[in-house]
């Protein structure tokens, strides 16, 4: 499940730098990562080390958006926590997606834009959220 | 600094052309939306100049500062563009915002948290998205939209 925690938190990990440093090639064979690639950056893996924007042209891994660095962080990293505030609100499907899979738990700054079917357990609270309006009662309380 | 400031960023691939109205612009938006890019191109000006391959077109200098360096390079600088990533948690220190008070930039701050401490508008916060105006041509042109916009 997507534990989410709100607000201000200590020890928490900034995804892009995390990624650029610490990211294992073999990650970036993994269909799913793919995916999430694809659909935020909309850049597609060309196989190595390369990856093609429509913006940039051949890019490097390191020249993926900070978004979706940090989307593979939590992805491959389950149990590290990273700040999703460098996720904006088209990786909030991806981060819903994950939490389908694995248990992982990230910090949010902000209000995401989350869409209506969501499955969330609020760390502040302590609840699950399962819609968007409970999401929101909420995140306003710490953002 | 007073008034409105017209923007030109811009390499063989994309190009940035905005205006900064206020003391305090706000970007934000999606991820990969060229927030980060934007960034980096002025960073890689301010190392390199005109050897980065990158060309700002604009009537006061433009800056950036990162965590590391920011009160040594503002303490310089009183007449400039300011523009800060997100991976600056400074920005919300309140140490952060008595010199903003007292100084004569202009800050453009890249982040999606809200900064109390900061005296900005809601008008002056924006996203980037690619321009339709130049549609036929090869490099990419962004441009900024205001994001709470009513009218």
């Amino acid at each position: 499940m997507l534990h989410i925690r709100f607000g201000d938190m200590e020890k928490v990990n900034y995804g892009p730098s995390w990624f650029k440093f610490n990211y294992d090639p073999k990650w970036l064979e993994d269909s799913f990562v793919q995916k999430m690639i694809e659909d935020v950056d909309k850049t597609k893996y060309m196989g190595g080390l390369v990856f093609d924007s429509p913006v940039l042209g051949p890019i490097p891994p390191e020249k993926l958006s900070g978004g979706v660095q940090t989307l593979i962080m939590i992805y491959e990293k389950p149990d590290l926590i990273f700040d999703a505030t460098s996720c904006g609100d088209n990786c909030a499907k991806w981060l819903l997606e994950i939490g389908k899979m694995k248990d992982v738990t990230v910090n949010l700054k902000y209000i995401m834009q989350f869409p209506d079917d969501l499955n969330i357990y609020v760390d502040n609270k302590g609840v699950v959220v399962r819609s968007f309006t409970d999401y929101l009662y909420c995140a306003v309380d710490y953002v | 600094m007073k008034g409105k400031y017209h923007i030109c960023v811009q390499n063989s691939r994309i190009r940035y052309e905005f205006d900064i109205k206020r003391n305090i612009t706000i970007i934000r938006g999606d991820s990969a939306s060229g927030k980060t890019t934007l960034f980096s191109m002025i960073e890689s000006y301010n190392r390199l100049g005109e050897d980065s391959g990158i060309e700002i077109v604009s009537k006061k200098e433009c800056i950036t500062v990162n965590n590391a360096t920011w009160d040594l390079i503002l303490d310089k600088h009183n007449d400039s563009i300011v523009f800060v990533d997100e991976d600056s948690p400074v920005i919300k220190s309140q140490e952060f915002a008595e010199k903003i008070k007292n100084s004569g930039n202009y800050y453009v701050i890249i982040t999606r948290e809200d900064l109390p401490n900061l005296p900005y508008s809601v008008d002056e916060i924006y996203g980037i998205h690619k321009s339709g105006k130049y549609a036929d041509t090869k490099r990419i042109y962004n441009e900024f939209y205001n994001i709470y916009s009513v009218s």
